[in-house]
């Protein structure tokens, strides 16, 4: 196997690898503020893209379809946060693993039925012709998952840091007690968590759908790559999911050459498993003290 | 006594004899196809419901054991030609092997993550029984040929009696387990992680059983379900099967074998009650009548919040307005199955069963069985001669939190026979001593020895099990459970008996020495009319002294009192001083923490006070109380006045 072949497919695993590590930051942002995460992200995904699709179909332009989709998806984190974690936090249960499940499995039904089950192509203006780069090919589409990977992260980072309403998401990560006593409504902070998870989810759909195409399923196989990216890297550190995710995506495909393209997934999940047994608070995750 | 055997077994009778004579009258092959799948079905939520209902966790695996026992039969069947009994033997032992080594892994987690790494099972086995196409065909499937047993060929209705049959074993088996030691132990690491291997029951040994019991059921199921539909496809294990069996076992009721098998029904039958209009119209109807009224019974009562008392009635209305809408109600299967789930999970969060069980035993007031007389306390905690040779000692102990030095190098004899008390400002280090004498955490360096041998360092368990018992600042009771249930789990050399027997059902004689025992501890500190109290029922003075029986159930030589005066009003303290001289009269040597002084002064031999993590003075109490630096170390100031009026006596000092 010539080197330039193993390269190429590294590459392109990796910089398909930074979308699983966008829709693991969206796991991120809620677990920070709630301790909880929608099991149903994929849906969200998956949702988001048909929505944009749709608004494509009805002729919009491209450029002006992603701020209405990540707006959509937005809006869908809320109604999943009203809907399946509010209640189950507030009587400190874990209720809120089934009901995300639950939301998750009504999305992937209502979306069966109201798109159709086929996977349809994604028009995008971003060329796909592939641009050669340090000896391997990479095409416009892949740039342009990695830059939107990596800005909208930053700027969710930046948000967090610089912002008085970033401040309050921060204060309830860290102490959500505290954060109340200093009049920050845990609550309101949650709901913005989940807004944000789900316009991150809506902007993975946006992003990969040109490679991958739109369909019930597109997201099935993302959502446990990116749960890997997540419980690998810890639920705590942005960086960590995006050297994850490169590090997974790449491991997948150089996988599927080695062992065959059905065994793509078993890295993943392998990893996944044993990334718990040895560190369960993730590689990039902090150890907790016990406290009685 | 009679009238509950008649009800409870009565029911259980009456649904096994009305499952078994069904075929007799329902001939079609489809309807007994459906009550295969049942029986079926039910063997693989009891097995799930050990993991979700005692254990509390959400665990996506089942279907992946549903699908590593059907091909493990299969395969067993078709290429080795093994028969019925040998490929079940085989498959429950695949699977409970596996299981065991999933949760090794996973036993560390909880919540989220544990859900996510049984999820990834799932996925992975799914990907393994499609590639490794030498061994299971893979997407082509596997056909199989049901093999006869004992030498009869089996029709479909003697395969449905098997299925059956196997089922009402499991359940008797599971019934055995459940009400057994095992059972409790299952609840209470859901409840307490800490405290459960702080009374020696040992989280890690019980996690992995209980969910390896509940894969090799799994194992079981799917042997069955290969030699029912004789042909396999890996697809038919996958995440969508999953979660619908975890919402079987939701939806019937969790810590319930009812519920297990009503939740199988649903299962089961949900998709032919989807494919017929009329029937699909009249549940939807029904459901949202009912969910409207409890949503208005809840409001005008405000016993519920109204998210939870609306979301029901949105949910089954839109079920209402799909079923007379959508001609086509099977392409939505996956939503109106979401819609019903979402309606009982929001709304009736213990499940069908859970309901029915409630609102039968308000019906019937059937009572629980009588408990045995209390044993005498000389038999349980028979006492111990009082020595005074050094039974505790702690030299040089260093626990290091970064660069915090909590314990900085303390040097402690306990003797045995004595309440030495432990005491200091907060942030002295008092907590983290006992918490490394009793094994949460491990010393960063120095001894510990208990007389003359060292002390397992770093587990709680063997700690426990070495002859330390605790009580802990922050209540760690079990909370699911009843004040007696608390006691029985900690209760040390009473369950003797092997796990094949208890499953056997031989266990009743242990479990009545068991409450007998326990019964005579709770006496000791004065509960024994709040036996059958659930935990979460009792007054906080009573959980206080609740912590202490269970406690002295590990029949300790040393038991660890901390800090179980905070928070008593008065009276409750004084009860308490005489609670703890009563223990000591036992010979139980005794550590306590403690900020009343006037307590430590009445009940302790000898004083260690600490502070900044070491120790600065030891000595009797009255003698302790008027050390200069004792009193700098309360009041915070840098010099202590030589005849200072003696702070802290009498009140509670420094919080």
């Amino acid at each position: 196997m010539p080197f330039s072949i193993v390269a190429q497919i590294a590459v392109s695993g990796a910089l398909m690898g930074l979308v699983y590590a966008l829709v693991a930051y969206g796991f991120q942002l809620t677990y920070a503020t709630s301790k909880s995460i929608n099991f149903g992200q994929g849906e969200l995904v998956m949702v988001s893209a048909f929505v944009s699709l749709s608004l494509i179909d009805l002729g919009l332009p491209y450029w002006a379809v992603v701020p209405l989709g990540l707006l959509f998806g937005a809006l869908l984190g809320l109604a999943v946060e009203r809907a399946a974690v509010r209640l189950a936090l507030e009587q400190k249960s874990e209720g809120w693993i089934l009901l995300t499940i639950i939301t998750g499995l009504f999305l992937f039904s209502a979306a069966e039925n109201v798109w159709g089950r086929d996977d349809r192509p994604f028009p995008t203006p971003i060329p796909s012709a592939p641009i050669h780069l340090l000896g391997v090919d990479v095409t416009g589409l892949e740039i342009s998952v990695a830059v939107g990977v990596l800005a909208v992260m930053g700027l969710v980072e930046l948000f967090k840091r610089r912002t008085l309403l970033g401040k309050a998401f921060e204060a309830v990560s860290a102490d959500r007690d505290a954060g109340e006593l200093m009049g920050i409504s845990a609550t309101r902070t949650v709901m913005l968590s989940y807004a944000l998870s789900g316009g991150v989810a809506a902007l993975a759909g946006i992003l990969v759908s040109p490679i991958t195409t739109v369909g019930p399923t597109m997201a099935s196989a993302m959502i446990l790559k990116a749960f890997s990216v997540a419980v690998v890297a810890g639920l705590e550190s942005g960086f960590g999911v995006v050297v994850v995710g490169l590090f997974l995506g790449a491991l997948e495909g150089l996988a599927s050459l080695y062992i065959g393209s059905g065994w793509r997934e078993a890295p993943g999940l392998a990893l996944l498993i044993l990334a718990l047994a040895v560190r369960p608070t993730g590689v990039f995750g902090k150890a907790v003290i016990r406290k009685v | 006594m009679l009238k509950r055997l008649l009800l409870v077994r009565g029911a259980e009778i009456a649904l096994f004899a009305l499952l078994a004579a069904l075929p007799l009258w329902v001939q079609s092959s489809y309807a007994l196809g459906l009550l295969t799948l049942l029986a079926i079905y039910g063997i693989l939520l009891i097995g799930l419901d050990v993991t979700v209902g005692y254990l509390g966790q959400v665990n996506l695996a089942q279907a992946a054991f549903l699908g590593l026992g059907a091909y493990v039969a299969g395969i067993g069947a078709t290429r080795f030609g093994l028969g019925i009994p040998a490929t079940l033997l085989l498959s429950c032992g695949f699977t409970t092997l596996v299981g065991a080594l999933l949760a090794l892994p996973a036993l560390r987690l909880d919540g989220p993550q544990f859900a996510l790494a049984t999820l990834s099972f799932t996925a992975l086995c799914s990907t393994a029984l499609n590639e490794m196409e030498w061994l299971t065909n893979g997407a082509q499937g596997l056909s199989i040929t049901r093999p006869p047993l004992l030498g009869h060929l089996l029709t479909p209705r003697d395969f449905f009696w098997v299925c059956l049959a196997l089922l009402a074993l499991t359940w008797v088996m599971m019934r055995n387990l459940l009400s057994s030691q095992w059972g409790r132990a299952f609840e209470a690491l859901r409840d307490s992680p800490i405290a459960t291997d702080a009374m020696g029951v040992g989280t890690y040994r019980h996690k992995v059983a209980a969910f390896a019991f509940g894969s090799g059921l799994g194992g079981i199921a799917g042997a069955l379900y290969a030699f029912n539909f004789q042909y396999l496809q890996p697809q038919s294990y996958v995440y969508e099967l999953t979660v619908v069996l975890l919402l079987g076992v939701v939806l019937g009721g969790r810590k319930s074998l009812w519920g297990a098998v009503v939740g199988a029904a649903l299962v089961a039958l949900l998709p032919n009650l989807l494919s017929n209009p009329v029937l699909f119209r009249a549940f939807a109807v029904i459901g949202f009548a009912m969910a409207a009224i409890a949503a208005v019974r809840g409001l005008v009562r405000r016993s519920t919040r109204p998210f939870q008392a609306l979301a029901p009635v949105v949910a089954t209305g839109a079920l209402v307005l799909g079923s007379f809408l959508q001609k086509n109600t099977e392409d939505w299967r996956k939503a109106i199955f979401a819609l019903m789930l979402f309606s009982v999970v929001v709304g009736l969060p213990e499940g069908l069963m859970g309901f029915a069980a409630g609102a039968l035993a308000r019906l019937f007031r059937v009572a629980p069985p009588p408990l045995p007389p209390a044993a005498s306390l000389d038999e349980v905690l028979p006492a111990r001669a009082t020595t005074g040779e050094p039974l505790l000692e702690v030299r040089a102990l260093h626990r290091h939190f970064g660069g915090v030095k909590a314990v900085d190098g303390v040097d402690l004899t306990v003797r045995a026979g004595t309440i030495h008390g432990l005491i200091g400002p907060n942030g002295s280090g008092k907590s983290t001593l006992v918490n490394v004498v009793s094994g949460l955490y491990t010393p960063t360096s120095g001894e510990l020895l208990l007389r003359g041998l060292p002390l397992p360092r770093g587990s709680l368990l063997q700690a426990s099990r070495a002859g330390v018992a605790r009580t802990f600042q922050n209540l760690q009771l079990f909370t699911g459970m009843t004040t007696l249930e608390n006691v029985m789990v900690a209760l040390r050399g009473a369950y003797r008996l092997p796990l094949p027997l208890v499953l056997a059902g031989f266990g009743r004689p242990e479990e009545r020495r068991a409450q007998a025992e326990a019964l005579a501890l709770l006496a000791l500190v004065g509960l024994e009319a709040e036996a059958r109290t659930p935990v979460m029922d009792l007054t906080y003075g009573a959980q206080r002294f609740l912590e202490m029986a269970r406690a002295l159930a590990r029949k300790p030589e040393l038991l660890i009192l901390d800090e179980p005066a905070a928070g008593l009003a008065h009276p409750d303290v004084v009860r308490q001083v005489e609670v703890i001289r009563r223990i000591h009269a036992r010979g139980v040597t005794i550590v306590l923490i403690e900020h009343h002084m006037d307590v430590v002064t009445s009940l302790c031999d000898v004083v260690t006070v600490l502070d900044g993590g070491r120790v600065i003075a030891e000595g009797p109490p009255d003698q302790v109380k008027r050390e200069p630096r004792v009193i700098a170390a309360y009041l915070g100031a840098t010099a202590a006045e030589p005849d200072g009026p003696g702070p802290v006596a009498g009140a509670p000092a420094a919080g």
